[in-house]
């Protein structure tokens, strides 16, 4: 009975020991807008991102006003018309890793299942990434297409050739580890 | 013994199962939210509130608002609006004053600017900077530049007047433009105004003037604003009638042009003239309404991806 009682509670202390996490606190998300009228295209080297090794979820946080933009002006109207960054702060992502083994040496493309929070809007997303691990270091990149309608992001008639519908979205974090 | 025995088994299995609890709670905290930790990450980052306003003026006024660097703006600023006369044969409208305008933004902060108006004759430059930003969540509660303008009066004058003399041509402008942004549409914005005016007709008219302006913003929606602004005037000119500005307008944003429509009674577009020698009053009579429109184009030359990567 007490060797049951002890092996659940190191059970549990193991547990404890590997529940590592890794975080990227310089992650980068891109996009890109081609339209016939215009080319868009953002960065953002601010990204935040937190991985669990233990449960393969993945948490990704983005600062909507960190974008860069080719045009100052694209900017401000990024936050001010488009995307609200004064209601609508951050876009965030929540996810699991499918089939993520973090022992694996190299690289390893994986799916990533989760819900993407933009503008106030939730959407069920599933994404193909690379994981690299490298002496013990961890980077994740991929991309993915975001529909412009899908978030409620309203665009005057006039200014329609100028968004496109689809938008490209990349994304590369470095992890390192995390303390608490 | 027995009886002791059993009541240290029962403590030792109370403690344990204690221990297990809280252990259990904590792998449950530790599977908790994951974007809570993220949440506190971010937390030392202050920002700014962007866009109190959207464009260097409000309508005729200058607004708390510097554009980034490397933006050099293009505009036309056009007033429209007719004589009282009842039958007048001029096309479209019978009198027209027109400033055009160049602006550029050395830093975030620091916004310079030249202009000329045709009817008044009035030619301008203006140097506007950007001292205090009003943070998001900390930091200062509002926005405040300094704004000083000259103005120099190229009109003709009769030989005798003192304006023969080139330094009385020359008018000042200071303000110190103080703005909150109260909510993500909502725009207030108090100036303190003193101006100088170079030319002195009238010896009991004083050549120092304090003003204070209003202006606000409203957001209509995404690319759309109601905008509103007036000037009061603490000691004005005595030997005739002058009245505060006020317009109502709307500002409209299609990418890099800048649309702003507005019913005035301002016919200058320069501080020193619409704040001291705005001759008529507010009403929907001619020559008393103003229609105005300002037109602009924003040339980026700085590629804010460059050297990102």
């Amino acid at each position: 009975m007490h060797k049951f009682i002890l092996v659940i509670i190191i059970s549990f202390l193991s547990i404890q020991k590997n529940s590592e996490k890794i975080i990227a606190r310089q992650g980068n998300v891109s996009f890109f807008s081609y339209t016939p009228v215009e080319n868009i295209k953002a960065e953002n080297n601010q990204v935040l991102s937190i991985v669990d090794l233990e449960t393969n979820e993945i948490a990704v946080s983005i600062l909507m006003n960190a974008f860069v933009f080719e045009k100052a002006l694209m900017r401000e109207h990024f936050n001010e018309s488009y995307i609200e960054s004064d209601i609508y702060p951050k876009a965030t992502f929540e996810g699991k890793i499918i089939d993520f083994d973090p022992n694996i040496e190299g690289v390893q493309t994986r799916m990533v299942k989760g819900n993407f929070t933009m503008h106030g809007s939730h959407k069920e997303l599933e994404i193909k990434v690379k994981i690299e691990k490298k002496n013990n270091v961890f980077a994740i990149s991929g991309s993915f297409e975001a529909v412009v309608e899908d978030y409620n992001i309203k665009i005057p008639p006039l200014l329609r050739g100028n968004i496109a519908k689809i938008i490209n979205v990349d994304f590369k974090f470095e992890y390192e580890g995390y303390e608490n | 013994m027995l009886i002791l025995s059993l009541n240290m088994k029962v403590m030792k299995i109370k403690k344990i199962v204690s221990v297990l609890t809280f252990l259990l709670a904590i792998s449950f905290v530790n599977g908790q939210e994951l974007l809570d930790l993220l949440d506190k990450e971010h937390k030392d980052s202050l920002s700014f509130a962007e866009a109190t306003f959207k464009y260097s003026r409000i309508t005729y006024g200058h607004s708390v608002q510097t554009r980034k660097s490397g933006t050099l703006d293009v505009s036309a600023n056009i007033r429209f609006w007719n004589t009282p006369e009842e039958r007048s044969q001029s096309f479209f409208v019978d009198r027209l004053n027109t400033r055009f305008a160049l602006e550029y933004g050395i830093s975030d902060r620091l916004l310079l600017g030249v202009g000329g108006s045709t009817f008044d004759e009035r030619f301008d430059g203006f140097i506007k900077y950007k001292l205090l930003r009003q943070g998001v969540n900390s930091g200062s509660p509002v926005t405040i530049s300094l704004f000083q303008n000259v103005s120099y009066f190229d009109d003709m004058l009769p030989y005798s007047s003192p304006g023969m003399m080139l330094s009385n041509r020359f008018s000042f402008t200071s303000q110190v433009l103080i703005a909150k942004k109260i909510t993500s549409d909502f725009s207030l914005q108090i100036s303190p105004t003193f101006v100088h005016r170079g030319l002195v007709f009238n010896e009991n008219d004083p050549q120092n003037h304090f003003a204070i302006g209003f202006g606000g913003r409203y957001k209509l929606g995404g690319h759309v604003s109601l905008v509103s602004e007036y000037y009061y005037v603490a000691n004005p000119i005595t030997s005739f009638d002058t009245y505060g500005p006020f317009s109502l307008g709307i500002n409209w944003e299609l990418s890099d042009v800048m649309l702003q429509f507005m019913l005035t009674n301002a016919v200058s577009i320069v501080e020193d003239a619409f704040i001291t020698q705005t001759r008529n009053n507010f009403n929907f009579k001619n020559p008393n309404l103003n229609f105005g429109f300002n037109f602009t184009y924003t040339i980026h030359f700085k590629n804010k991806l460059k050297g990102k990567r």
